[in-house]
């Protein structure tokens, strides 16, 4: 091929397909590496995919997603294995063994994304990507630009008479509903982690109120209720009685920088509701927004100039203080008190739709991956360069937003090349 | 940005209320989680926030003469609560110790009290005078000292140490108390109010005594039913050790004036039948101090999230030492044990001598602190 090739002694396994894995994988492949892809959802994306707007543009997430896909389609050595997990690395840099179990999608590549199988299909399960907002069927395409294009039987339906309806209607024999979970063995040179974020469990913040009182979200929820993909169609509306909201009132470290929950400040919690409090302002420009925080981070002038135009909206009220209670109010409204820090007076507000800004949980924390890694406290994996061969990108290693976990994310592409390379 | 302040931080201050058990005083960031999940802070300028940084910034004037520093049980949810683990609970009693030594006069008395390797000379003290005074009153013919008591009469302790001796050394110790509390008060009352005042804690202008007095007994009640106390949640428990403990010092108070009373106005002499009601009342005061004693020091050793210093042990070794050794001397007495008998009662005697003398400078002194602060904060309408 052409010169500026690499010699490539190995491959990369990247594991993830969020953001930053999509990331590692495209500039690892770009310069002449293979790269092998594993994702554990039926699609790419990751948590980005889920969002309605985001930073630095504010773009939707179809944008920067596209592009990416686009780029992973036109490379040949990116190969993109989907429902599939790590579960076994052993070895050194430079060679290690790794086992994958992927896990069937019961649709195979013939697949045109027609639909006809949800269509027959009667069963509806709770979707994981609107956290449990929105039915689907039993039979679904993850999202309307997922990638790969295909649709997903869910294990649930398998065995019933739905999942036999899915196959006779398809026209194109995609349906294989005898698909089993398989493993797969490969020998690779570097190991990347993007295995990212979840949004940190609210309902363990019991004093906040969140699956006890009705109509308080999370932040994430708040992304799928504006996302025009979402379970209102990007209507913000109340959850337990579909009214719009009034007033709305975001709960800043709802679990974060708290020695209870989460020790460390998830760094983009804080520009999530500045941005939460646009979308709301621009869907009923006569709500009033409180804002509870402890102190605003937004790190960077960019931030820091988005957090001055929201600060200067009249309709955007902040509150120095964290919210501790919650109560149910009358006709579904929510009761948050704190004390204001600036005026000493403990107060409490009654809002139509409270917000929980929820923080970033190393998806790690709760499953520790194969492999000689070492990880924080907390659970975010540690980058110990001078061991090599096994590198976290993104969310795995710190919370972030997309922009640095995609210069993370690149530098651990490096990190895998110079792994090969010194082999 | 509103108009700039100069600040006037105290370091000594700071230092001596982080050892006094304010340790984690500096990880609070301030977000206010615990004045709001406290059960009893009120609405308008709620604790423990202000005084969290107001102690990291050593503001000491402000923090010694503030009501709330008293108002505030210890109830311990704002410690569970706080995201920081700065235990706000705790560096609330660390200030509390600190303004005891201030208000209570002399203060190198206070210091000696606060410090743990002072205890055995403090100890030293009320052993020197008794044995000094006894033995002065041997030299001119009292013999208010005996060692070797002949029989005839009851032996109790008395016939040891005369009861002449024992009043005329507890008597001006007693009133020593009294007077050092009365001088803190003075001070303090002005300062709680002028702080008050400066904080806008207040609804009055000035402090018309017949209204504080009525604030008083109003409150009252609310002591004796440990109403705020049964508000918090995680130190509930506590509730119970610390009634016991406090209706048995009433229980004690009583029975000694009683036993005074009858001793030097009605000539009627001691040691008490068992059955004379009197008695009664001592034997289960003083079985309930005990008992309350040690639930106070195993609640203490049970709290692990709270920190426990000297201070406190202070208290618990206090009511223990009083207990023990005033159940002691009676069990030894009706055992017919004199020797040791004499022994353990002087023992008693010295941790009297000690309960009188150095309440003032140490934790009990809350009882009057926190009783006026609660006083002040129904006199001045707070709402709590």
């Amino acid at each position: 091929m052409t010169e500026n090739k690499a010699p490539a002694s190995g491959s990369i396994l990247v594991v993830g397909g969020g953001i930053s894995g999509l990331t590692t994988a495209l500039e690892a492949a770009e310069v002449g590496y293979e790269v092998f892809l594993v994702e554990k959802n039926p699609y790419l994306g990751g948590r980005v995919a889920q969002l309605n707007q985001y930073f630095p543009k504010l773009c939707p997430p179809t944008c920067g997603l596209e592009i990416n896909f686009r780029r992973i389609k036109d490379n040949p050595l990116i190969k993109v294995i989907t429902l599939a997990e790590v579960t076994k690395v052993t070895g050194a840099p430079g060679d290690y063994d790794v086992q994958i179990k992927i896990n069937p999608r019961y649709v195979n590549e013939n697949c045109t994304a027609c639909g006809e199988c949800a269509k027959v299909c009667q069963t509806e399960i709770d979707s994981a990507y609107d956290f449990g907002m929105k039915k689907t069927k039993g039979a679904f395409l993850p999202f309307e630009m997922a990638f790969p294009a295909r649709y997903v039987i869910a294990p649930e339906i398998i065995g019933t008479d739905d999942a036999a309806r899915c196959k006779e209607a398809c026209a194109y024999d995609a349906v294989d509903l005898d698909m089993q979970a398989k493993t797969l063995d490969l020998k690779v040179g570097a190991v990347v982690y993007a295995t990212g974020w979840q949004p940190y469990d609210a309902t363990k913040i019991d004093n906040l109120g969140f699956g006890q009182v009705p109509n308080i979200i999370t932040n994430m929820m708040m992304e799928r209720l504006a996302a025009p993909n979402g379970p209102t169609q990007g209507k913000i509306l109340r959850p337990a009685d579909q009214k719009a909201p009034e007033t709305v009132a975001f709960v800043q470290c709802a679990g974060s920088r708290d020695e209870n929950h989460l020790p460390y400040c998830s760094y983009i919690c804080c520009m999530a509701s500045l941005k939460q409090a646009l979308y709301v302002r621009e869907q009923y420009p006569e709500a009033t927004i409180y804002i509870f925080y402890i102190d605003i981070r937004s790190p960077g002038q960019r931030y820091e100039k988005f957090y001055q135009k929201v600060k200067d909206d009249e309709k955007i009220i902040f509150v120095k203080g964290k919210v501790a209670a919650v109560e149910a109010a009358a006709g579904g409204a929510v009761t948050l008190t704190a004390e204001n820090a600036v005026t000493g007076e403990k107060s409490s507000q009654t809002v139509d739709l409270a917000v929980l800004a929820t923080g970033m949980q190393p998806t790690a924390a709760e499953a520790k991956l194969p492999g000689d890694i070492t990880y924080t406290e907390d659970g975010f994996i540690l980058n110990d360069f001078r061991k090599g061969g096994i590198f976290a990108a993104g969310c795995a290693n710190k919370p972030a937003d997309v922009v640095s976990s995609n210069q993370n994310a690149t530098g651990m592409a490096l990190k895998a090349i110079q792994t090969l390379a010194a082999k | 940005m509103s108009e700039a302040i100069m600040l006037d931080p105290d370091v000594g201050f700071i230092k001596d209320v982080r050892a006094l058990g304010g340790g984690d005083l500096k990880k609070c960031y301030q977000c206010a989680t615990c004045s709001v999940v406290c059960p009893i802070s009120p609405e308008n300028k709620p604790f423990p926030r202000k005084e969290m940084i107001a102690a990291s910034w050593g503001l000491k004037d402000k923090l010694v003469s503030s009501a709330d520093i008293w108002l505030c049980h210890n109830c311990g949810d704002c410690n569970t609560r706080c995201p920081r683990d700065a235990k706000p609970g705790d560096a609330l009693g660390a200030i509390r110790a600190y303004a005891v030594s201030e208000y209570a006069g002399p203060k190198a008395l206070g210091k000696l009290v606060r410090d743990k390797s002072k205890l055995p000379v403090l100890l030293a003290i009320p052993a020197a005078i008794f044995l000094v005074v006894g033995l002065l009153s041997n030299m001119v013919g009292l013999n208010w000292l005996n060692f070797s008591p002949a029989g005839g009469h009851e032996i109790w302790g008395h016939s040891y140490i005369n009861n002449y001796l024992v009043d005329i050394i507890m008597i001006p110790t007693f009133f020593f108390a009294v007077g050092t509390f009365a001088l803190g008060l003075k001070r303090f009352i002005a300062d709680m109010h002028a702080n008050a005042l400066a904080e806008g804690k207040t609804k009055q202008e000035k402090i018309d005594p017949a209204g504080f007095v009525q604030a008083f007994i109003k409150i009252i009640p609310t002591i004796f039913k440990h109403q705020k106390f049964d508000e918090c949640t995680e130190n509930k428990s506590r509730s119970t050790a610390h009634m016991m403990v406090l209706y048995s010092f009433i229980g004690l108070f009583i029975v000694t004036n009683c036993f005074f009373f009858a001793e030097w106005i009605l000539h009627i002499e001691g040691p008490y039948s068992q059955i004379n009601p009197v008695k009664w009342l001592g034997n289960i005061a003083g079985i309930a101090l005990i008992v309350g004693g040690l639930l106070l020091l195993k609640n203490r050793l049970a709290k692990t999230d709270s920190v426990s210093s000297y201070w406190d042990w202070y208290l618990v070794g206090m009511v223990l030492a009083l207990g023990v050794t005033g159940m002691g001397t009676e069990l030894l007495r009706l055992a017919g044990l004199y020797t040791p008998m004499a022994i353990v009662y002087f023992l008693h005697l010295m941790a009297i001598w000690c309960l009188f003398a150095f309440t003032p400078f140490s934790k009990l002194a809350h009882l009057v602190y926190r009783t006026v602060a609660m006083a002040y904060a129904e006199y001045s309408g707070r709402g709590f």
